[in-house]
C-alpha cells in the first residue's frame, strides 16, 4: 500500500528525518511511535504531500506522491496534529466540503457523511458551528474528515489528543475497526495506545527509524523479553546460589526480603519455558516457591531501551 | 475547484464583512452617479467610475486579506494541500470567488449607463468599455491582494500591506509628474520601490540575507546611474513608474478611447500575481 524509500528532510540545514525506509501492507494498523520532536509529523506530512522531502520517495498504492499527486492523494485521508477545521462551518458543512473536494458522488455523499458522523459520535452536534464545540468534538470532526471518501489509507497524527478517557477508548475501537477495511497509520507518543491498537510498530527517534515489527517481535528482540518474578521461602543468598546453577537463565536480581520470604526476578531469554527448572532447583535447595509470575516487557520498556541504545550509539559516533 | 469557489463565496457572506464591503462599493458608486451623472448632468460615465477608484483601495485589502492568511493561521491550508486538488485549482477557486464578489457592485454600476442613456446623447459602447476596464482593474488589484495574503499569516498585516501597495500604485500618477523636479527625487522614490521589492523577495525566500543582497545590489545600480547617467535614470525609471501606475491605464478609457494596451496590462498583472502566488505556495512546500 505504501512504500517509503530513503526519506530525508532538511529544514534550514537541520535534519528532521534521515534516510527512513519502510513498507506498509494492506489492511493493517501501523503505529509511528516516538518522543516529541522525533520526526513523526514530518514523515506524515511528506507521505500526504503537504511538504516535500529533500531526498527519497513515497508511493501510495503505486502512485508517487510528488509525480502523481492527484491519484496518490485520492487514496489518503489525513488528520494532522491540529485538525484543519473551518470554524465558521457546522460539522455537516465541513464534511460536505471535504466530500466535494474528494469528488464523492452527490447521491452517496449524504449517506456516507451520516454514517461517518455516527461512527465518530458527532451526530448530535452536526448543525452547530465548529467554533462553539469542545476540543474533543473538534478532534473527532477532524477524524471524521479523514474518513470522508472512504480512502484506502488513513493517516492519523496523534488522533486521541484532547479526548477524555472514554472518548479515547471509543476512538481506539474505531481505529481498530477501520483497520479491517483500510490501512491505517497513526502516530502517537502514548505507548499504551500504540500497543492496544497497532498491528505493527515503527519506532522513530531523532529522525531515524530505529526499530520496526509487531509489538511481540519487538519484545522478543529485546534480551529482557520475559521476566519471571518469584517469591520463595528462605534466605536470599541461598536462593540465588541455587538459581545460578540453572542453565539458560538470564540476569537475576534480588527484589526484596521480608521475613522468611524472598522475592527475586530472573529474565527468561528465548522461548523455552524455564519455570519447572526454577521450581525444581528451589525445592532441592529447601526453599519452596510460594508465588511465581511471568510478565512480558512492556512496549514502554522496549521503547525506552531502544531510544536509549540509539542515543548512546549516536553519541559514540558523534 | 467548484467546492473551493462555493466555500469561499459562502464564507464571505457568513460574516458581515462581505455585505458591508459590497454595500460600501454600491453606496459610493450610487453617490457619485447621483451627484455627477444626475445632478450635474455630466454624461461621461468613465469619469464617474474614475471617481470611485479609491473604494478599491479600501475594499480590496479587506476582501483579499483572508484568502490565504486565514488558511495558514487556522492550518486549514493543510487540508487543501493534502486533498486531491491542485494548487492552481485552489488558487483559481479562491480568486474566482473574489471576482464574483467584486462583480456584484460592478454589475450594479453597469445599470447606470442605461439610466444616463434616457437623458439624451450618450455613448453606451464607451460606457461599457469603461465598466469592462474597471472590472479588469479590480481583478488586477485582487490578484495583488491574494499574493500579499499568501505571504502573511496575519490577516490585518496582509490588509495593511495590500493597502500600502495599492495606495502606492494609486499615487504613482502624481509621483510621475514630480519627476520633472529632478533626478534626486527619482533616486529617492526608486530607492523606496527597491526597498519594498527587497522586503517582498526576502520574505518569499524566507531569508534576510537575500532581501538585503537584492537591496544592496539595486542601490549600487541606482546610485551608479545617478552619478554617471542621470538622464538615463530618469528615462528608464519613468517607464518603470508607468508600469507601476496601476490606475493610470484606466484613465485612457475615461477619455473615451478603447485601449487594448490597458486591457492587456490588467490581464497581465492578474496572471502575473496569480502565477507568483502559485509559485510561492509551491515553494513553501519545498522549504
Amino acid at each position: 500500500m505504501v512504500k517509503v524509500q530513503n526519506l530525508t528532510k532538511y529544514y534550514n540545514g537541520h535534519c528532521a528525518i534521515r534516510d527512513i525506509s519502510f513498507d506498509v501492507e494492506d489492511g493493517q494498523v501501523y503505529g509511528l511511535l516516538g518522543p516529541n520532536g522525533a520526526g513523526k509529523s514530518t514523515i506524515m506530512n511528506i507521505m500526504t504531500g503537504y511538504i516535500s522531502c529533500t531526498t527519497g520517495s513515497v508511493e501510495i498504492d503505486g502512485y508517487d506522491i510528488l509525480k502523481q499527486p492527484h491519484q496518490a492523494k485520492e487514496r489518503i485521508g489525513y488528520l494532522p496534529e491540529i485538525p484543519p477545521l473551518y470554524m465558521d462551518m457546522t460539522p455537516r458543512e465541513y464534511l460536505e466540503f471535504i466530500g466535494k473536494l474528494r469528488s464523492v458522488e452527490k447521491n452517496l455523499r449524504r449517506e456516507q457523511i451520516d454514517s461517518i458522523m455516527e461512527q465518530t459520535s458527532i451526530t448530535e452536534v452536526r448543525n452547530r458551528i465548529i467554533k462553539t464545540l469542545s476540543k474533543g468534538y473538534r478532534q473527532r470532526i477532524g477524524l471524521a474528515g479523514a474518513l470522508v471518501g472512504s480512502p484506502k489509507l488513513i493517516i492519523l497524527d496523534e488522533p486521541t489528543v484532547g479526548l477524555d478517557p472514554a472518548q479515547m477508548i471509543e476512538v481506539r475501537n474505531l481505529i481498530s475497526s477501520l483497520g479491517r477495511d483500510h490501512t491505517v497509520i497513526l502516530s502517537s507518543h502514548i505507548l499504551s495506545e500504540v500497543q492496544a491498537v497497532c498491528d505493527r510498530v515503527l519506532i522513530i527517534a531523532e529522525g531515524q527509524l530505529i526499530a520496526m515489527g509487531t509489538p511481540q517481535e519487538l519484545a522478543d528482540r529485546m534480551q529482557s523479553g520475559k521476566i519471571l518474578r518469584v517469591t520463595a521461602k528462605g534466605n536470599g543468598e541461598h536462593i540465588l546460589a541455587a538459581i545460578k546453577k540453572i542453565a539458560g537463565l538470564g540476569a537475576y536480581e534480588l527484589v526484596e526480603q521480608e521475613g522468611e520470604l524472598t522475592t527475586f526476578t530472573v529474565s527468561l531469554p528465548g522461548t523455552r519455558d524455564l519455570r519447572p527448572a526454577v521450581s525444581e532447583a528451589l525445592v532441592y535447595a529447601g526453599c519452596p516457591a510460594v508465588a511465581m509470575q511471568t510478565s512480558s516487557a512492556s512496549l514502554e520498556e522496549i521503547f525506552l531501551q531502544l531510544v536509549e541504545n540509539d542515543s548512546q550509539i549516536m553519541q559514540a559516533e558523534g | 475547484m467548484l467546492a473551493i469557489y462555493c466555500k469561499e463565496l459562502k464564507s464571505y457572506f457568513n460574516s458581515m464583512l462581505g455585505y458591508i464591503l459590497e454595500a460600501f462599493m454600491m453606496l459610493i458608486g450610487g453617490l457619485y452617479f447621483t451627484s455627477i451623472g444626475l445632478q450635474q448632468g455630466y454624461a461621461e460615465f468613465g469619469y464617474i467610475l474614475n471617481s470611485t477608484n479609491f473604494t478599491l483601495l479600501i475594499v480590496i485589502p479587506l476582501l483579499t486579506m483572508r484568502a490565504f492568511a486565514e488558511e495558514r493561521r487556522n492550518k486549514t491550508e493543510q487540508l487543501l494541500l493534502t486533498s486531491p486538488v491542485s494548487i492552481s485549482e485552489i488558487l483559481i477557486g479562491k480568486f474566482l470567488s473574489l471576482v464574483t464578489l467584486l462583480s456584484i457592485p460592478i454589475l450594479v454600476y453597469a445599470v447606470y449607463p442605461l439610466v444616463l442613456c434616457t437623458g439624451g446623447d450618450f455613448s453606451l459602447l464607451s460606457a461599457y468599455g469603461c465598466v469592462l476596464c474597471y472590472f479588469l482593474m479590480a481583478c488586477a488589484c485582487a490578484a495583488i491582494g491574494v499574493f500579499v495574503s499568501n505571504l502573511m499569516e496575519n490577516q490585518l498585516l496582509a490588509a495593511l500591506c495590500t493597502f500600502c501597495l495599492l495606495l502606492f500604485a494609486y499615487l504613482m500618477g502624481s509621483i510621475q509628474r514630480l519627476f520633472a523636479a529632478g533626478d534626486i527625487l527619482s533616486l529617492v522614490i526608486l530607492t523606496v520601490i527597491l526597498l519594498t521589492a527587497a522586503i517582498a523577495i526576502g520574505r518569499s525566500f524566507r531569508s534576510l540575507t537575500v532581501g538585503f543582497a537584492v537591496f544592496c545590489c539595486g542601490l549600487v545600480l541606482l546610485v551608479g546611474l545617478y552619478r554617471f547617467q542621470s538622464s538615463t535614470l530618469i528615462v528608464v525609471f519613468t517607464s518603470l513608474i508607468e508600469a507601476l501606475s496601476l490606475f493610470q491605464p484606466f484613465a485612457v478609457f475615461v477619455s473615451g478611447i478603447f485601449s487594448i494596451k490597458a486591457i492587456i496590462y490588467y490581464l497581465s498583472i492578474t496572471v502575473l500575481f496569480l502565477f507568483l502566488t502559485g509559485k510561492s505556495i509551491e515553494k513553501r512546500r519545498w522549504n
